[in-house]
């Protein structure tokens, strides 16, 4: 496909928007989801896909692993996953 | 010899006793030391972390199966310990270097072949990116990168037409954002791509890519409630579909020299809500894809024909269990119920409406370890309009299975 002047513009002006829009909005976190600790966002965030796992199952390096991979797989944000792998390393 | 001689003799073997003792002692002392702080070394994180994980999907399966055709019925039953579509051996292996890279590999063995699911990298740029490369899981839909592993999956087999898009090699952005108190986050990819078959369907073309265009696919998802427990994705799949060797197909407009072009489209939800004492979810996901009008030839009389060539498939999945009842053998018992439906393109040679239902009652050992009693009814009728080698118009099949299901995740 040959992307013309006029459709590169508006595709760059789009994507200038949308990253506008995340710059103001996306890192923003509202009080009520800033104010969860890490077993809360674990005991909430986990089990939308499968049953929450034990703190026990892993040791603490695991953790930091499935941490990246859980972050990757239900795309937590990077608040939730450092909370939630911190409430899981014991 | 005098006293004071045997005195002194025996004070300098004393004393050479003790210095020797003290020498050695400290020696041992010294090299216990070593030794500890070796120990304490070697449990220290390092840098680097190897995990192996996993999953394994096993069980029984009875199967009654009743061909309508041209006014014959015909029945067939089965049973057997395992079976392709529901046996699955795949070991995962994580590599971890630091909190910035991440290398995931999972060989899977279905009982006849040896397969990969995913074979990528991945790279953890900043708080909301992380750029993905390798055999990649394309984002599309929900079902096949977040539920299809048989410890996940509420039943033992996979809806049909989930599969639509797989895995293939590129490259992936993703991230996931707080918005206020909802969370959204974005996945998306450029990958080789497909190629489009003879009969009108698509296969992958695999790590070399046979034409220049690209797929770009890509999923948005939305989690507005605050706790997390609904998210709403939409996902879109385009790309040109490249053109084999021994193709047979050509365009509609013989002066036309594009090639086919595909287009799918994803919308999934997943609700999760508690009402004391039993946990409710819901799951659905509707696709579809498209592939640009072709003329094909019918291999059984080599004449052309050409059709609208659009699959669709839903499924929608409800699943009750007392978590918080006080029978314990209950809080472990869920009941999940799932509709799909399928439809492949009318006039081709694969094209059938297809519908399925089916009930599993689940047992939770553990939260990665269950066991299922699943019913399933699976009923196909075929669409094609013409005669052909393998025509289904007319065949009519309809399908019940048992299946005792055990999914591990390692
Ligand atoms: C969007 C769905 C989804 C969510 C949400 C999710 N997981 Fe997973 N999880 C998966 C899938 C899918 C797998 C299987 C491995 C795979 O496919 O990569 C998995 C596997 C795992 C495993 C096995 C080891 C591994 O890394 O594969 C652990 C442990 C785990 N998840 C923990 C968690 C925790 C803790 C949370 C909550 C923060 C979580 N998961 C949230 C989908 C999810």
């Amino acid at each position: 496909m040959k992307i013309s002047a006029k459709n590169f513009t508006a595709i760059a002006l789009v994507g200038l928007a949308a990253l506008g829009f995340i710059g103001i909005n996306g890192c923003v976190e509202g009080k009520q989801l800033a104010e969860k600790n890490g077993m809360k966002l674990w005991s909430e965030n986990c089990q939308r896909c499968h049953f929450s796992p034990s703190s026990n199952a892993f040791s603490n390096e695991e953790w930091k692993t499935v941490g990246m991979h859980m972050q990757s797989r239900a795309l937590l944000t990077s608040n939730e996953r450092d909370k939630i792998i911190e409430f899981l390393q014991n | 010899m005098n006293t004071r001689n045997v005195f002194r003799k025996s004070l300098m073997a004393a004393s050479a006793f003790a210095l020797c003792l003290a020498t050695n002692s400290y020696a041992q002392e010294g090299s216990d030391k070593s030794d500890l702080s070796k120990q304490v070394s070697s449990l220290m994180p390092g840098e680097s972390n190897f995990m192996m994980a996993g999953l394994v999907t096993f069980g029984f399966v009875n199967q009654s199966t009743s061909y309508t055709s041209g006014g014959f019925k015909a029945t067939d039953k089965t049973n057997s310990l395992g079976d392709v579509d529901r046996y699955e051996f795949s070991p995962m292996f994580l590599w971890r270097h630091g909190d910035k890279l991440l290398a995931e590999f999972e060989p899977s063995w279905d009982g006849s072949a040896i397969g990969v699911n995913w074979a990528d990298v991945s790279y953890f740029v900043s708080r909301g990116l992380i750029i993905r490369g390798g055999y990649i899981v394309l984002p599309f839909g929900t079902y096949t990168k977040r539920l299809a592993a048989g410890w996940i999956n509420k039943l033992p087999s996979d809806p049909m037409g989930v599969d639509m898009a797989g895995s293939d090699f590129g490259v992936e952005f993703e991230g996931g954002f707080p918005l206020g108190n909802m969370k959204w986050s974005y996945d998306v990819s450029l990958s080789n791509g497909f190629a489009l078959a003879n009969d009108g369907t698509i296969t992958g073309v695999g790590i070399n890519a046979m034409n220049n265009g690209k797929t770009v696919t890509g999923r948005l998802a939305l989690l507005p409630l605050s706790n997390s427990s609904l998210e709403i994705g939409a996902s879109g799949l385009v790309g040109s579909l490249a053109t084999p060797a021994a193709a047979t197909f050509s365009n509609i407009n013989s002066t036309d020299t594009k090639g086919p072009s595909l287009s799918m489209y994803a919308v999934d939800l997943n609700f999760l809500h508690n009402i004391n004492p039993v946990q409710l979810n819901f799951k659905a996901q509707y696709s579809t894809a498209a592939v640009s009008n072709m003329n094909y030839i019918n291999p059984a009389d080599t004449t052309s024909y050409t059709f609208t060539n659009s699959t669709s498939s839903y499924f929608a999945q409800l699943s009750v269990r007392p978590t918080q009842s006080k029978n314990k053998v209950l809080k472990k018992l869920e009941l999940a119920m799932r509709y799909v439906n399928y439809t492949a393109p009318k006039q081709s040679l694969w094209g059938q409406n297809y519908s399925e239902v089916d009930v599993s009652l689940d047992y939770w050992l553990s939260w990665r370890t269950v066991l299922k009693l699943g019913f399933e009814n699976l009923k196909s009728d075929g669409t094609t309009s013409f005669t052909n080698s393998n025509g289904l118009d007319g065949n009519s099949t309809s399908i019940n299975r048992l299946i005792i299901q055990f999914a591990t995740e390692l």
